[in-house]
Parts: structure tokens; sequence; C-alpha cells
């Protein structure tokens, strides 16, 4: 009975070099299915380049994200108040002040400004110094800026603080500097949840491309699968090279998204840069670094294996012979 | 080897294809199955191979119940059962040798057993010399005996075929008969479905004929 149908159970698995010519088989599939793609260039790099462009933008996002997060490190996160001080105030007393708030324990560092140094700064970072010509008197007070302790974070506790300085007789008002952090703080939030609907939606829009890709290479090779299921293929045989498809496609579609991150990355560099030097400090993008380059790949890698699967899931054991 | 019992085939649509076959086939016998078109001839080669499961009654192979062959084990049963067809269903993006060599890549086969295996075939159908050559550069006759050879280089104890002459004159069909009568003659059991009947009755085989769904005559052997 050796060669009778009984014997059907020999899989490939209790071949002793079954492993190996798994291997050897996974290797021609995955090379035929590159020949193929290559074969129709034009289709393959269009469709490498929609889904690359899909995937463009959740992960610009994220870069953005990750710089800005970036800058909230920098920022080192101390909520910071500017105490005005009486016109007229002597700059000694002011600096003895200053020192007197640096004793307080909330208090980090506490940094005197001189008035007439502040005009001088004001002078050679603004335009407008033929208007201060005009000016009789140096319209700036002197100033105090004060920076908390990082652990004082909440806002009740550095608006007490605050109101505890504004009543010290050589101050005339205080501005509080905690908006700012908060706000970045706030957008940063807000552009996190953004990237993760975007991300979403456009990785589903992925799958939906590519499986439709992978469902009319299906169709075009129906003829082939049915040959294959006849002489005795199995499903996960019939679904290879489709999956290998969806991988390889996915692949290249990453590859297409790295590039057009870096450009656009170039292209936004220099009005960042000048943006936030208007801003009093100096920031560029980074770009795509090592890990996310690789978690580029591996994601459109998997993409395009899952879209891969579903579309073969769905559209391949429909095709039986008939 | 080949064993219907009380086979019927019913369709959805109540159109009923066989009702209450009953015949078998011994091992190493090669038989025709005769009748005219829509006589149940393919829907009961179909039913051998497992394309289509029986309404009711019981088909085995080999031993074996093929009602009790579950979904996901079909394609290892078909290994064992060759198949040819009448438009031969090659595949006209590869070579005779890539088309002949699919059964073997199936089954999991060394590249380099695969080589020899292909041109063993290959040579059995006397077309070893155009292994490297595409299925559409071939005669209706030759793309047939590609076909052949890719139905028995897994060296299936079963060999089924669908109308195998159906598109071939009288010449070419008596030398695709021969290479049958070759295989069944090294022990395969033969099954040959031809409405053909000046081409078999000279070669003094069994014959099955079906007439609307039943067995006319040669359920019995002899």
């Amino acid at each position: 009975m050796a060669d009778s149908p009984k014997s059907s159970g020999a899989k490939p698995t209790e071949n002793k070099n079954a492993f190996k010519h798994y291997l050897e088989h996974h290797q021609k599939v995955a090379k035929s299915t590159l020949i193929q793609l290559s074969q129709h260039a034009l289709t393959t790099s269009f469709t490498c380049f929609v889904i690359g462009i899909a995937l463009v933008l959740p992960v610009l996002l994220s870069v953005l994200l990750a710089n800005l997060e970036d800058i909230n490190k920098n920022w080192d996160g101390s909520p910071q108040i500017t105490l005005l001080l009486k016109k007229g105030l002597p700059s000694l007393d002011a600096g003895v002040l200053a020192g007197k708030i640096l004793e307080k324990q909330s208090v980090n560092s506490s940094l005197f400004i001189d008035n007439e140094q502040a005009l001088a700064d004001f002078k050679t970072r603004f335009e407008f110094t033929d208007a201060i010509e005009f000016l009789d008197e140096n319209p700036l007070p002197h100033a105090i800026i004060v920076r908390l302790n990082p652990e004082i974070s909440s806002l009740s506790a550095i608006e007490q603080l605050r109101d505890s300085l504004v009543t010290l007789p050589e101050v005339d008002s205080a501005i509080l500097d905690a908006a700012w952090v908060q706000r970045l703080q706030s957008i940063t939030r807000l552009v996190e949840r953004a990237v993760w609907i975007i991300a979403t939606m456009l990785s589903l829009t992925v799958v939906l491309v590519l499986g439709n890709t992978i469902r009319l290479a299906i169709e075009n090779r129906k003829e082939e699968i049915i040959v294959v299921k006849l002489v005795g293929g199995t499903d996960p045989f019939v679904r290879r090279p489709f999956l290998y498809m969806g991988v390889f496609l996915g692949l290249g579609a990453s590859i297409v998204a790295w590039c057009l991150i870096q450009w656009v990355i170039y292209i936004l560099n220099e009005p960042i840069q000048a943006l936030s030097l208007s801003y009093q400090f100096e920031f560029s993008l980074s770009g795509l670094t090592f890990l996310s380059t690789l978690f580029l790949l591996i994601f459109g890698l998997s993409l395009g294996w899952l879209s891969a699967w579903l579309a073969v899931r769905r559209h391949l054991d429909e095709i039986e012979p008939s | 080897m080949i064993k219907f019992e009380h086979v019927k085939k019913h369709y959805s649509d109540g159109y009923k294809a066989l009702h209450d076959i009953s015949f078998s086939l011994n091992r190493g016998e090669m038989a025709f199955l005769t009748g005219h078109s829509g006589a149940g001839k393919s829907t009961l080669l179909k039913l051998i191979m497992l394309m289509e499961r029986v309404s009711e009654g019981t088909v085995s192979v080999g031993g074996q119940n093929l009602s009790n062959i579950p979904r996901r084990q079909i394609p290892y049963f078909r290994r064992h059962v060759g198949v040819v067809f009448q438009n031969h269903r090659l595949l006209f993006d590869r070579t005779i040798f890539d088309n002949v060599a699919l059964p073997l890549e199936i089954s999991g086969m060394a590249q380099r057993d695969i080589g020899k295996r292909v041109r063993a075939a290959l040579d059995k159908v006397g077309l070893l010399s155009k292994e490297k050559l595409s299925p559409i550069q071939l005669s209706g006759g030759e793309q047939q005996r590609v076909g052949i050879a890719r139905a028995v280089v897994n060296k299936p104890p079963v060999l089924l075929a669908d109308e195998p002459t159906g598109n071939l004159d009288p010449e070419l069909s008596a030398e695709i008969m021969k290479l049958f009568m070759q295989f069944n003659q090294v022990g395969v059991t033969v099954l040959i479905a031809s409405h053909d009947l000046a081409l078999i009755h000279p070669l003094h085989y069994r014959v099955i004929e079906l007439a609307q769904g039943s067995i006319k005559s040669g359920a019995q052997h002899g």
C-alpha cells in the first residue's frame, strides 16, 4: 500500500530534509515574486508611491511630534516669573532684591536685568531702534527674572508665589511665563492625538489599496491558482506568492516614504530655523533616526503582509477548481 | 482501487447529475468511461478527485472513504491522483519544464530531484528536447503530452483523464491512448472519460457506459 492514497498524510514535514526544502521553496517564491513585480515596474512603482505617500503623513507628524517633545525637554520645564520693578529704583537696590528672592526655597535662580542693558539688548534685536532714539528717557524698568524649582508644577502654587512677590514694595508688577510651557504641552498632546487618528485612517487606506492590488493579482492568476490546487497545492502554498507580494510592496512603499520624509524635512528646516530664531532660540528639525527608519520599514512590511493576508483570505479560498 | 457504492450527486438547483452509481476498478486496471455529453462522466471524475462531494453513497480510493477526508487534507490526497484535462490546463507563463515540475514543487521535493523526475516524465512522453520551450510553441498533441507528463510526474497510483483526445485528430489521439496504456502496464490504475467510441472500442479495455446519470453497461468486470 506504499503508493496508495492512504499514505496521503505524507506531508512535507515528515520528510527528513523538509525544512531545507521549505526554505528553498520560500527563496524561490520570493525571487519569482520580485521578478514578477519588476516585470510590471510601472504598476509596481505606482502602487509603492501611492502607499508611500499615505505613509508619509503619519510618520512625518510623529517626527514633528518627537521634535516638539524635544523642545519641551530643552525648555527645562521650569516656569518663570518676570518681575518689573518700580521706576527710579536704583540698580543696587534691585540687585540686592534679586539676592533676597533667591533665598526663597521655591526659587531656582533669579537674574537681575538692568534697564540700560535691557534697552541695549532691545536695540540689537529689533529693528525699530530709530523710534527708540526719539524717546527722552529709557522706557524700560529694571527687571528680575525668577526661575522656579521645576518640581513646582501646579499653577496655583506658582500664582501664589507671584502674588507674594508682587506685594514687595520694590515690585511694580509680575508677569507669569508658565502659560507658554503649558500651551506647548497642550499642543503636543493635541498633535499626538491627531497623529494617532491620521495614522489609523491612513493605515486603513494602505490596507485597502494594497488589498485591492493583491485582489487584482489573484484575479490575474486565477488559472494558475486552479491548476496548483488541482495538482495538490495546499492553501499556504497558494497564498505564499501573494503574501510575498504584499510584503515587497509594503517594503517598497516604506522606502518611498523614507525618501519623501527626508526630503520634506530638508525643505522645512530652513523656514523652521528662521521661525525659531525669531523666538530667540535655536532649533532645527532632526530627521529619521536609525530606530525610526527601522520602525518605518517594519511597519510598511507588516502592513503589506496584513493587507495581502486579508485579501488572500477573502478571495483565494473562493477560487476552487470546478 | 476505485470503488463507487450507490453514489448519488445532486446539485442545489435540483439537477441530478448521477443516481445510484456502483462499480469498482481493481488496482492496475484500465477502463473507459463513455456516454453522451451530460451523461455524468465529468461529474464522476470530479468525485474521484474531490472537486465535488457525493450527495449520497460512498466513493473510496485505495480503500479510503473520500467522505472522511476533510477539506484541509484534500491537497495531500490529490497528490496521489494524476489528472489529464481536455484543455490540458497548462500554464503559459512558464516553460514546459516548470509546468511538469509544479506537482513536485508543491509536494516539497528537493530541486535536484525535481530535475531528474521531470526529465524522466518528459522523456516518457517524448518531449525531452522541448523542456525549455513555452507551451504556446507546441502543437495541440504535444501540449496534451505535457499535460500527461505533469499528471504522472508524481508517480500517482491512479490516473484520470477527462476527454484527453477531445481536441486531437485520430492519429494523435491513438498516440495519446498508447501513452495511457504504457502507464497502465507499469501498474497505474487508469480511468479515461471519452466519447470517442471509434477510438476506444478496438483497444479491448473495459468500457463503462453512462446514460443520464446511471450506468448503462460495464458495471461488472469483464
